[in-house]
């Protein structure tokens, strides 16, 4: 463990603080960084070009801030950019200039990542809803951890589950992950978290230290505004998708997707515009094409890797020259007529990439005998072609010993989510059991116990399992309580008859809820 | 694309810390501490201002501390806010019966069993007040309908015959506490009134009077 004592004040840490015309919240924010027990930091407060806020920093008189002062709003990610060019530590955090990090935000992070040999932790956040009044004062009516979730990089492909306020890293990463994506307007911290994961695991503290603000009403965060616009938003989450960091890459595997339609032609750019679409797995897509029909291509798609071939060329010929040109360690060949949609690939992809038996491929989902598709390494496609020259890949694959099927339902990607959501819909139609029994099947099966055991005590709670859900929110409460979970538990004591401990726990959330922990309220 | 931005699902959500203040309100309250009590609900009123629940555990704090007029005011102010929240006109019955007004408590019982047939403490005061006023007809009619939702609820099972005894139905009520007997034979009180009720049946059938059972 890690320590900040006066003989060792342990690594510094950079904090990022990018604020734009915030001053009403600006002061807690600072407050809430500077009241850190670790000392060792260094605070970039970068105002991107909002109204001034100099009088702000300067009222805490503190050498470990460090105010940019940016004339023009440029947007987060080249606040960032800026801070982070002039910045020193080991390691980098993040804070938004409305929300707020507990006494134990750095140190714990800090700790966490000096004990690890990977560069990434997160930690756990309460979203804090709040009504607001004309003024700005905030009334908070709910703490939640709405978000607990353990990392997982095939979802992390799809979407983010790491808060980037709950984020600390090494600064070195940015070598290998590039800054932050200044064309990007909205989700910089998917964008940043997803490209993380292509060089380490990140490891979640379950402990919550801090919180971030969600009006009950609208929310003026500029990237909620954002969102609003349904087409830059989309343009944005395939910016990310697409986005591929410098190999090597030590925990992302490549996928080259080779697509050999049997005519380029309206058909062909639609499925292509589909596989862009709907691939969230990071890929290189090959297009083994002639001359002429790559002539026909018109567009500004990323990672298309165009392979010549001469005029005439055969299916498999074509097949050869891309699997010749790419470097990808998991290989799919699209032909004409394969449908592609959401989890078109990632079904077939995820069971091949965890499987045992290097002599198994897997059929898409979609696939069908006029159309017919598969994941496979490139050991596997060598091994079929080496077969038989002249065999079409299905059978060249079995003749060289390689099964190929189509997952299972039990193989298939986001089993967890799958089990979570079931609990959610039993939850919603009043089935309490069945829901914890999702719950408790999601956990056991798929992880995320802590998560899992609170939505589990709650669920026994409406159940009248009243021990059963004392015992799961004790659990809960013993690792990491919760507003929520020591409600639970008081509910359950006080159905029990023991209105005392109830108390005790009651009186302990609504501590949390008024922020009675937090030194600098 | 995002799970940390999900969009809120509106509802409990929303109301944790009002309803961690009338859960402790309610906790503090039944251990006696009716001043912290008081503390949790008020500022849950001012929390939510239009909710009848907060009241209602003020009400229930005064009628603790014996001031029967602010309980009153307290429960009043909840009916005005929420005019079918059973608790309230359950608390002015209980306000109304400690100043003798049977006749009102027992109107404000039957309109908290009217929304609420389940609320056994309304009961309990119907049961109450109809035996201060010797009319049994409506609530031996709330007792039996309890008793369709929650069978084996011996202290509402032992209400009721006391009520068919009273009312003269003394082969139901006879009935009801060997029922009572078997589910909790250690019942004294049931004993002792089913031996009262046997002795009437007796001299009912010695007197060659028969029973409106």
């Amino acid at each position: 463990m890690s320590s900040c004592t006066l003989d060792n004040p342990g690594p510094l840490v950079s904090v990022m603080m990018p604020t734009f015309n915030r001053r009403r919240y600006l002061p807690v924010a600072i407050a809430s960084v500077l009241a850190q027990t670790y000392r060792n930091i260094e605070v970039f407060v970068i105002n991107d070009g909002g109204e001034d806020i100099s009088d702000i920093v300067a009222s805490f008189d503190d050498p470990r801030i460090k105010l940019i002062n940016r004339r023009e709003n440029r947007g987060k990610a080249a606040s960032l950019n800026e801070a982070i060019a002039r910045s020193e530590g080991k390691y980098v955090a993040y804070l938004d200039d409305d929300d707020i990090w507990y006494p134990n935000h750095v140190s714990t992070l800090v700790a966490a990542l000096e004990n690890d040999s990977e560069g990434v932790a997160y930690s756990d956040l309460y979203k804090s809803y709040c009504r607001v009044k004309e003024d700005g004062t905030r009334t908070v009516v709910a703490k939640k951890v709405e978000v607990s979730r353990d990392f997982d990089r095939f979802l992390m492909m799809h979407m983010n589950h790491v808060l980037h306020v709950s984020l600390m890293h090494r600064r070195d990463l940015f070598e290998k992950t590039g800054l932050y994506n200044e064309t990007l307007n909205v989700m910089i911290d998917w964008d940043m978290t997803r490209r993380l994961a292509f060089f380490c695991d990140f490891k979640h503290v379950y402990d919550i230290t801090g919180e971030f603000y969600a009006p009950v009403s609208e929310c003026d965060r500029i990237s909620v505004q954002r969102r609003k616009d349904r087409g830059d938003y989309l343009r944005n989450v395939l910016t990310i998708r697409t986005s591929r960091p410098a190999k090597p890459w030590s925990r992302v595997k490549d996928l080259g997707i080779i697509f050999v339609p049997s005519r380029v032609d309206e058909a062909a750019a639609a499925a292509l515009r589909n596989i862009w679409m709907w691939t969230c797995h990071p890929c290189m897509v090959y297009l083994p094409w002639t001359p002429r029909e790559l002539a026909l291509l018109n567009t500004d798609m990323p990672n298309l890797r165009r392979v010549t071939v001469p005029e005439g060329a055969t299916f498999l010929q074509r097949v050869d020259a891309a699997a010749a040109a790419c470097e990808a360690d998991y290989i799919t060949i699209v032909p004409s007529g394969l449908e592609i949609g959401q989890m078109w690939l990632e079904k077939s992809l995820w069971p091949l990439m965890n499987t045992f038996d290097p002599r198994l491929a897997f059929e898409l989902d979609s696939s069908t005998e006029a159309a017919w598709s598969a994941v496979m390494t490139p050991e596997h496609l060598r091994a079929a072609r080496a077969a038989g020259p002249e065999m079409g890949l299905r059978d060249g694959l079995k003749a060289a010993g390689i099964s190929c099927r189509k997952p299972r339902i039990d193989e298939m990607p986001f089993r967890f989510d799958d089990a979570y959501n079931e609990g959610r819909r039993a939850d919603a139609n009043g089935d309490w059991l069945g829901a914890a029994q999702s719950y408790q099947y999601a956990a056991g099966s798929f992880g995320n116990r802590l998560w899992m055991d609170t939505l589990t005590a709650e669920a026994m709670r409406k159940a009248g399992k009243v021990s059963a859900a004392i015992e799961f929110a004790l659990r809960a409460n013993q690792r990491r309580p919760t507003v929520d979970s020591l409600r639970t538990e008081a509910l359950g004591r006080k159905a029990s008859g023991d209105c005392q401990s109830a108390i005790g726990l009651l009186e302990k959330a609504r501590d949390i809820l008024e922020g009675k922990h937090t030194i600098w309220t | 694309m995002d799970l940390t931005h999900n969009t809120p699902t509106q509802g409990d959500k929303l109301t944790q810390r009002y309803d961690v203040l009338i859960e402790l309100g309610d906790c503090h309250a039944t251990v006696g501490d009716t001043s912290a009590a008081k503390e949790c609900y008020e500022q849950a009123a001012d929390l939510e201002p239009d909710r009848a629940e907060p009241y209602v555990g003020l009400g229930v704090v005064s009628l603790q501390n014996e001031d029967v007029a602010n309980a009153e005011i307290a429960f009043k102010v909840a009916i005005r806010l929420e005019s079918r929240c059973a608790k309230a006109w359950c608390g002015l019955g209980m306000a109304c019966q400690v100043k003798k007004d049977f006749a009102a408590a027992q109107e404000n019982y039957l309109r908290s069993l009217d929304i609420d047939p389940d609320n056994l403490t309304a009961l309990l005061g119907l049961f109450q007040s109809s035996c201060q006023m010797g009319s049994f007809a409506r609530v031996i009619f709330y007792l039996e309908a309890y008793l369709e939702m929650h069978p084996g609820d011996t202290a509402v099972m032992f209400c009721l015959a006391t009520l068919y005894m009273k009312d003269g139905a003394l082969l139901k009520s006879q009935k009801l506490l060997r029922d009572v007997l078997v589910l909790a034979p250690e019942n004294a009180d049931a004993a002792n009134l089913l031996e009262e009720v046997e002795n009437k049946l007796s001299q009912a059938v010695n007197s060659g009077a028969g029973t409106n059972v």
